[in-house]
């Protein structure tokens, strides 16, 4: 029992965690239909400016705000620059948004790894391996702390994209573009800004990963992995999905690691990210209806 | 143009007198990579190109056609040879499966599941030890130690996937190809069965991908799963070298291939050892350190080039070679 | 026009391939083809691997290099993929002309490079590569010089037939090349010592999350936890051993990871008391070492360790073969390599035939180290020891 417990409680943090690089994820596709298969890339850069920060001495908690503002602006920079552009031109297979973000995730990796080389590099502080016992069952602290962090993200996205006008402009923007654009919303402008967001959100998820985790230019793909799993099992768009999306994939990884054996993880998270697209497309949001 | 173009027929006899000419085994063996990329590039072309049923995932094949060799060897004491036959075969019937299951897929979806295959073969292969050999991989002796044999057969290889190609292309099947790619629901209500042709599509796709994994186990000697499912150096390049050459061009993939090939193997080496040679010839420091900076980078300079070429040639070089020679002719006209 | 553009690569390719490469060469150099990871993920290695060859290199030419001749260092970048290794060799092989090669970082390159290398009768010394396969295949014209991965464990026999109480075992290993062929042999060798085997699984390198397969070790409370694994994963794995408060006797590891100093910086106080085989330290009793470890680190401001120690063993075993050897050619060299009975910096280097393996170097014993107070201690065997073993493992609740 007390390994059941056990296993519970370290997918749900873990979900917690990839519930916020998922968030990311989901927004970006919802509202501009691509799959940004350098999501995780962005949240390696993140982890190195926190790496940076760490070693003048900054803890992890405060490179969130130089982090995630940060990631925001080049998430602008790369959809303003690179991702709109591609839109306006007739080509033959719409993948080509997809394919540029594979390049940039492929230029992101190469340039951590120019600067940094591949050795691995890891943010010591105090608090790292802090536990707190909970009737026997160990609950890591910077993990649990990241899940809260994920669950506040999460409540203010939705409130965000609920309530204010710019959340509402995207949200509009992922029903329907044109009719968007016809209603006056400067739809390559939302589309920045979106990616902006998604970008800030994976940064957030880097730095709160980073005291629990180390840094190497190739931790990226991984992630992207996961976080398009978390997409699909919560719905695109879908915040409250992205949550529960994320919390199911890190349970399921530690039942399947404890029950099937550690190697299968991965292969548990596949596995139900085929199911999801076969026996329920549209993820947790069609039953959610947010 | 109905015909086949004369430089193509040019082209392919000067690679089959090649070897007669050349015999540095380094060129040969680039070359050798180059084919083999013609054959995965055409056959993910016909399938996400003309069809577009974008695959996220076609190592998947490739690996499946290797190990088909690699296991026969290991498990049957057969020679990989026959791998090879079977290996397009063992692809092919992976794909269809997969097809029939993720055909009502569309887009981008699609196109996850195919990478989800891919991830999920590749963690097999390195769970099922016993079958697979795990990370320890396959490793069997090539057959042949002169690589001209080798040269030949993915001369022969790729040649025949770009007529079959062709051929399917300018067919009937490739108007129905392209019609499912342009609009899925329109082509079925026009009495065309989109899911029968998806599957013809797939399945050469996936039975000539198979054979070039069966063709590198042969010729490799050793595979292992993160070397033939890898996600980035087969199911990314695949898809890299169909865009830059130009997706739904027959030929594109085949230039593609060229320069992908080309340009990894330029940059890792140092401009293929020219810049230490002029180094050493003119004694100067700065050549050797430009050297040093490009080999250190090469990826990083890759992933640009791919970045600038989406960026500038979205339809891949055969199809914006238009929009390439207007570029270059006209700083002459402006004269 | 687009069959056109293609013709113009084809010629361009041609008249690529016809020009001379290779920079001006004195008669007198003696060429040797070195295959490392340069860049990728194991670049660190293949850094050290390769300022270990080029300092020995130095050494060896200053005191007047073999046979009058200078040795000439061609290093090619595997970037850590066989494939790119095969070509590299291929390369060192027909376009360099290299009598011979040594270097093999990672099994999977080491294997594709080996083959090549028997396939064109050049004689390969490999410094690193660790899986038994390499030397298990007949091939004649490889020969290695580092134990492979079946022998890491071999040192614990003994250790833990000295301590005694051992009889459970919990053994984790990444789901590489290395972890699982070594897992084969750690259980092997278990069973042989009479020590049950209770928990033996796989990981992807890489995980963030251990607590799971933890939670059941800690449940089946083995007497010791064997774990082979890379830096990052054994400084998680420790950490979290920390966090889920498991106690066995003891904790060994059986990979790199845990006798690199990052695994101690990012594990920090959970690395104390954790053993770890190792091949090379640099108080091992052999001459030189000690030497190498010092000069390393005056000249590049760096620590380096047993990869290294096999590059630099390995440039002095090349040396002395091509001074002993007839002439330079490859079966000449080759045959020299046979016939080498010398000692190292790295150990003392005879290749042998031992159960399936050929032209294999058998060092004499590998090494336990223990890291006690934040320093790595050799402990084992007791006549290499610096310190004694602190056994057995002291509860995490009960460390200050």
């Amino acid at each position: 029992m007390a390994i059941f417990l056990q296993t519970l409680v370290a997918g749900l943090l873990k979900g917690g965690l990839y519930a916020l690089i998922g968030i990311g994820m989901t927004l970006i596709m919802g509202v501009m239909g691509i799959i940004n298969l350098a999501h995780g890339q962005m949240m390696m850069l993140a982890m190195y400016i926190t790496f940076v920060l760490s070693s003048m001495g900054v803890d992890p908690y405060f490179s969130l705000l130089v982090a995630m503002p940060a990631l925001f602006l080049l998430g602008v920079l790369i959809q303003k620059y690179l991702l709109n552009p591609l839109i306006k031109v007739e080509t033959i297979l719409p993948e080509n948004q997809v394919l540029m973000t594979v390049g940039i995730g492929m230029v992101l990796t190469e340039l951590a790894r120019f600067v940094f080389k591949s050795d691995y590099k890891y943010v010591t502080t105090s608090y790292s391996s802090s536990t707190f016992f909970l009737g026997g069952i160990s609950f890591n602290v910077p993990l649990t702390i990241a899940f809260v962090i994920a669950l506040v993200f999460t409540a203010a996205m939705f409130g965000f994209l609920i309530k204010t006008d710019l959340g509402r402009s995207i949200r509009a923007t992922a029903q329907d573009k044109d009719a968007a654009t016809l209603m006056g919303i400067n739809t390559a402008r939302i589309t920045a800004v979106t990616m902006g967001l998604g970008a800030a959100l994976v940064a957030a998820a880097g730095c709160l990963l980073a005291p629990v985790y180390y840094i190497f230019p190739d931790i990226g793909g991984p992630f992207t992995a996961k976080a398009f799993v978390i997409t699909i099992l919560g719905g695109l768009g879908s915040t409250v999905g992205a949550i529960l999306g994320g919390i199911t994939l890190g349970m399921a990884e530690s039942l399947g690691a404890t029950y099937l054996g550690m190697e299968y993880e991965d292969v548990v998270g596949l596995a139900i990210f085929v199911a999801v697209l076969l026996f329920l497309p549209g993820g947790f949001k069609r039953l959610t209806k947010i | 143009m109905k015909k086949t173009p004369i430089t193509a027929i040019v082209v392919l006899a000067a690679l089959a007198l090649l070897p007669l000419a050349v015999r540095d085994n380094y060129f040969l063996h680039l070359l050798i990579l180059f084919l083999m990329w013609v054959v995965i590039g055409s056959s993910w072309n016909i399938f996400a190109g003309y069809t577009g049923q974008v695959s996220f995932g076609h190592a998947a094949f490739f690996g499946t056609g290797a190990y088909t060799a690699g296991m026969f060897v290991q498990h049957a004491g057969i020679s990989a040879w026959w791998g090879m036959a079977f290996g397009g075969l063992a692809a092919m019937l992976l794909g269809l499966p997969f097809g029939a299951i993720c055909f009502p897929l569309r887009g981008a979806y699609f196109a996850l599941a195919s990478l989800a295959l891919n991830l999920i073969l590749m963690h097999l292969a390195t769970i099922a030890e016993r079958f697979t050999g795990g990370m320890q991989g396959i490793m069997i002796m090539p057959t042949f130690v002169s690589k001209v044999p080798y040269y030949y057969i993915a001369l022969g290889m790729a040649a025949v996937t770009v007529v079959a190609i062709q051929v399917i292309v300018r067919s009937k099947w490739g108007y129905y190809f392209v019609s499912i790619r342009e609009d899925q629901d329109a082509a079925e209500s026009l009495g065309i069965n989109t899911n029968a042709y998806k599957n013809v599509s797939l399945g050469v796709s996936t039975f000539f991908t198979g054979t070039a994994g069966a063709l590198y186990m042969n010729y490799m000697g050793f595979i292992d799963p993160h070397v033939v499912f890898s996600l980035h150096d087969y199911s990314v390049m695949a898809i890299l070298v169909a865009i830059v050459g130009g997706v739904g061009t027959i030929y594109g993939p085949a230039v593609g291939a060229f320069i992908m090939v080309g340009l990894q193997e330029l940059f890792r080496s140092g401009f293929f050892g020219l810049f230490k040679y002029l180094g050493d010839r003119t004694g100067s420091e700065a050549f050797t350190q430009a050297m040093e900076v490009v080999q250190h980078a090469h990826v990083l300079v890759f992933g640009i080039l791919v970045v600038a070429v989406i960026l500038f040639l979205p339809n891949g070089i055969v199809g914006d070679w238009g929009k390439i020679r207007k570029g270059v002719s006209r700083p002459k006209s402006a004269a | 026009m687009k069959g056109f553009g293609k013709g113009l690569f084809a010629v361009a390719a041609i008249a690529l391939a016809l020009v001379p490469c290779g920079g001006a060469q004195a008669a007198e150099n003696v060429k040797v083809g070195i295959v490392l990871p340069l860049t990728g993920p194991q670049a660190k290695f293949g850094e050290i691997e390769k300022r270990s060859f080029e300092m020995a290199a130095e050494e060896i030419n200053a005191a007047g290099g073999v046979k009058g001749s200078r040795l000439e260092l061609l290093f090619e970048d595997d970037t850590g993929k066989p494939d790119v290794g095969r070509a590299a060799v291929e390369k060192l092989i027909s376009r360099d002309k290299v009598p011979v090669l040594t270097g093999g970082y990672s099994s999977a390159v080491t294997q594709a490079a080996t083959a090549v290398a028997q396939q064109f009768k050049v004689p390969f010394l490999v410094t690193t590569g660790s899986a038994d396969e390499i030397t298990e295949k007949g091939y004649d014209h490889v020969f290695r010089i580092n134990p492979t991965s079946s022998e890491y464990f071999d040192p614990f026999e003994s250790l833990i037939q000295k301590v005694g109480g051992i009889k459970t075992m919990a053994l984790l290993y990444e789901n590489t090349q290395f972890g699982q062929s070594s897992a084969k042999d750690v259980e092997g060798a278990a069973k042989r010592a009479g020590i049950d085997v209770t928990v033996k699984e796989g990981y992807q390198a890489g995980a963030i999350d251990f607590k799971p397969i933890l939670s059941k070790v800690k449940a089946k409370n083995p007497d010791i936890i064997y774990m082979i694994s890379y830096v990052m994963d054994a400084a998680l794995l420790m950490s979290q051993s920390k966090e889920l408060d498991i106690n066995p006797k003891m904790f060994a590891g059986g990979g790199a990871g845990f006798t690199l100093p990052e695994f101690q910086q990012k594990a920090g106080a959970a690395a104390e008391y954790v053993f770890s085989a190792t091949l090379w330290t640099e108080d091992v009793p052999y001459k030189g070492a000690k030497e190498y470890f010092d000069k390393f680190r005056k000249k590049y401001n760096a620590e380096t360790e047993y990869h290294g120690a096999e590059a630099y063993g390995s440039m002095y075993v090349v040396a002395d073969a091509l001074k002993r050897a007839k002439s330079f050619a490859s079966k000449d060299i080759r045959d020299a390599l046979a016939a080498t009975d010398m000692s190292t910096a790295f150990g003392p280097v005879k290749f042998i035939s031992y159960g399936k393996k050929t032209q294999q170097n058998k060092l004499p014993n590998t090494f336990v180290v223990q890291w006690q107070k934040g320093k790595m201690e050799t402990v084992w065997p007791e006549k290499a020891a610096k310190k004694k073993f602190i056994f057995p493992t002291p509860a995490w609740k009960d460390r200050k």
